[in-house]
């Protein structure tokens, strides 16, 4: 079974080529708001890199947040077009969950703008949460991953362990959603958030 | 066979044109209800929307041609300008289509659409020839020379476009968003001579458009006028017929001054039965041969942008693998 798997929802976009458990090849791209954009380029290198043609592909597995909104649309509709393209099925892991996949990881902490994070493990459910409420959630010890737990490191430290900002623990890397077949969804978005205006429609109506 | 993704606004388009420039399917998912609660389109609202449709849509349009995806010789998408989010949708799903099989991918831009709406069978119009195009997004008057991307303005709006004051118009009737079909139906019924609303930028140098003032002055006349129907009417018709004569006015304006011989009309305001028999009138008068766009090609959809890759460069596998969206041109 080869598997093409990515994921766009974080500053950081992650491919992978996954055959059988094994690792072919990978990628991980960081920068802001641009990484998504260059998704194909980086699935194109690898795809090179192991001397793979688009038609041998079996499946494509995606993340699906949450993260940035269009980060996440950009890769589950690259993913979603593959598919269709190449009639193979598309399979959706969620981003908290492949860095959940990190050794002793014990919460997956991803960004969420606005003084949020959006955090999943350790008993607590999928939510964006203040990280000074998170500091408070967990027991002492806990093992906190993803680039949420670095920005505010400072406020989630010492409650919490976090590994160093250059850690591959805060990457969301695509052969964790390639290995987590227990877990393939649909490739729904998790956005979490209602989009601003879905907030006050009146509010906006009168404007 | 070009395959092409519209998706820069609350439409989501996706169309087939062979390589005569024949159409063979046209599918446009419409957002307007999603965002009529708010009065407007909502960016993030019509992004995700975007998402749920691009590929039913393209599976659509391949139907409804009867083909396969293995039958497309390109992928054609529009990357500007328009709502960032929403083309990055249409742009990614168009680069992942055209990567899955090496095809070329066709980038294009939105305006060039609308324009190229007159250029396919069966009865294609040809340029050279000036454009007024009026739409929810734009509104501007141009020379385009030949079927490429490239147009010279003379003149544009410098505030609400053409479209959005029709919807602000009907909003302020209370005819609910969007309205500006709403706004021409009411106004059958109503006496366009009952309100004198000042055609704008009338008597001014130059070529370009305003309809703020426009707004502003319906405004006030709906409060002065209070709620019956038969004054919402007159509103209504008095409203259309300043809109309309402003936009008859700089587009015979701009014919003189650019001595073309030919007036092409596009967007979604070409729509508008009151403007397309103003301008006939018109153009019949002055001896100018009108163009308008076919009816089903005047708002947003992927038929237009089928239509104007046939006439842009091509770029190769793997050369587009990185090619962003852009929100304004
Ligand atoms: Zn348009």
């Amino acid at each position: 079974m080869l598997l093409l798997s990515l994921d766009t929802a974080t500053d950081t976009a992650t491919a992978c080529l996954w055959r059988d458990g094994e690792v072919l090849a990978e990628s991980a791209t960081a920068g802001r708001s641009t990484a998504a954009q260059h998704l194909l380029d980086d699935v194109d290198h690898l795809m090179r890199t192991a001397a793979i043609e688009p038609s041998q592909l079996d499946a494509i597995v995606v993340g699906t947040g949450p993260g940035t909104f269009t980060g996440l649309r950009i890769g589950l509709a690259s993913a979603r077009a593959l598919g269709f393209a190449l009639s193979v099925p598309v399979h959706g892991v969620g981003t908290l969950d492949a860095l959940l996949c990190g050794d002793g990881v014990d919460v997956a902490c991803i960004d969420a703008r606005r003084g949020e994070v959006f955090c999943k493990g350790a008993g607590i459910d999928l939510c964006a949460i203040a990280p000074g409420q998170l500091a408070e959630l967990i027991t002492p010890g806990t093992s906190l991953a993803g680039d949420g737990a670095v920005r505010y490191r400072g406020l989630l430290e010492p409650a919490a362990v976090i590994a160093p900002d250059a850690s591959p623990l805060h990457t969301p890397w695509a052969r964790h959603h390639a290995s987590l077949s227990d877990l393939w969804d649909a490739p729904e978005p998790l956005y979490v958030r209602a989009p601003d205006a879905d907030r006050s429609p009146s509010a906006r109506a009168a404007s | 066979m070009i395959l092409a993704i519209e998706s820069s606004c609350d439409e989501t388009a996706a169309a087939l044109v062979d390589d005569g420039g024949r159409l063979l399917s046209s599918v446009v998912a419409s957002q307007a209800e999603l965002h009529a609660r708010y009065g407007g389109v909502v960016p993030e609202v019509a992004s995700r929307r975007h998402l749920e449709l691009c590929v039913p849509v393209v599976e659509r349009a391949l139907d409804d041609a009867g083909v396969g995806f293995d039958r497309v010789d390109a992928v054609a998408v529009t990357e500007g300008p328009g709502l960032i989010g929403a083309l990055l949708v249409g742009l990614a799903t168009a680069k992942a289509l055209a990567f899955a099989r090496r095809l070329p991918l066709i980038p294009v831009g939105h305006l060039h659409g609308h324009v190229a709406s007159l250029y396919l069978e069966p009865e294609p119009v040809a340029p050279p020839f000036l454009v007024l195009l009026a739409s929810g997004g734009h509104t501007l008057l141009a020379e385009v020379d030949d079927h490429g991307p490239g147009m010279h303005v003379v003149g544009q709006t410098l505030d609400d476009a053409a479209g959005e004051a029709f919807d602000k118009g009907a909003r302020l009737l209370g005819l609910g968003y969007p309205g500006g079909a709403a706004l021409e139906r009411l106004a059958r019924d109503g006496d366009h001579h009952a309100h004198e609303f000042a055609v704008a930028m009338a008597g001014r140098e130059g070529l370009d458009l305003s309809f703020s003032g426009l707004k502003t002055a319906l405004r006030t006349a709906v409060l002065a006028a209070g709620g019956d129907d038969s004054g919402r009417a007159d509103l209504a018709a008095s409203y259309q017929r300043a809109l309309v004569r402003s936009l008859v006015s700089r587009t015979m304006r701009a014919l003189e001054v650019t001595g073309r011989d030919t007036l092409a009309v596009v967007g979604g305001v070409a729509a508008n039965g009151v403007l397309r028999a103003a301008l006939e009138q018109e153009c019949a008068r002055a001896g100018v041969r009108l163009a308008l766009a076919p009816l089903a090609l005047c708002s947003d959809n992927a038929a237009m942008i089928a239509s104007a890759a046939r006439f842009c460069p091509a770029l190769p596998y793997p050369e587009y693998l990185a090619r962003d969206a852009y929100a304004t041109a």
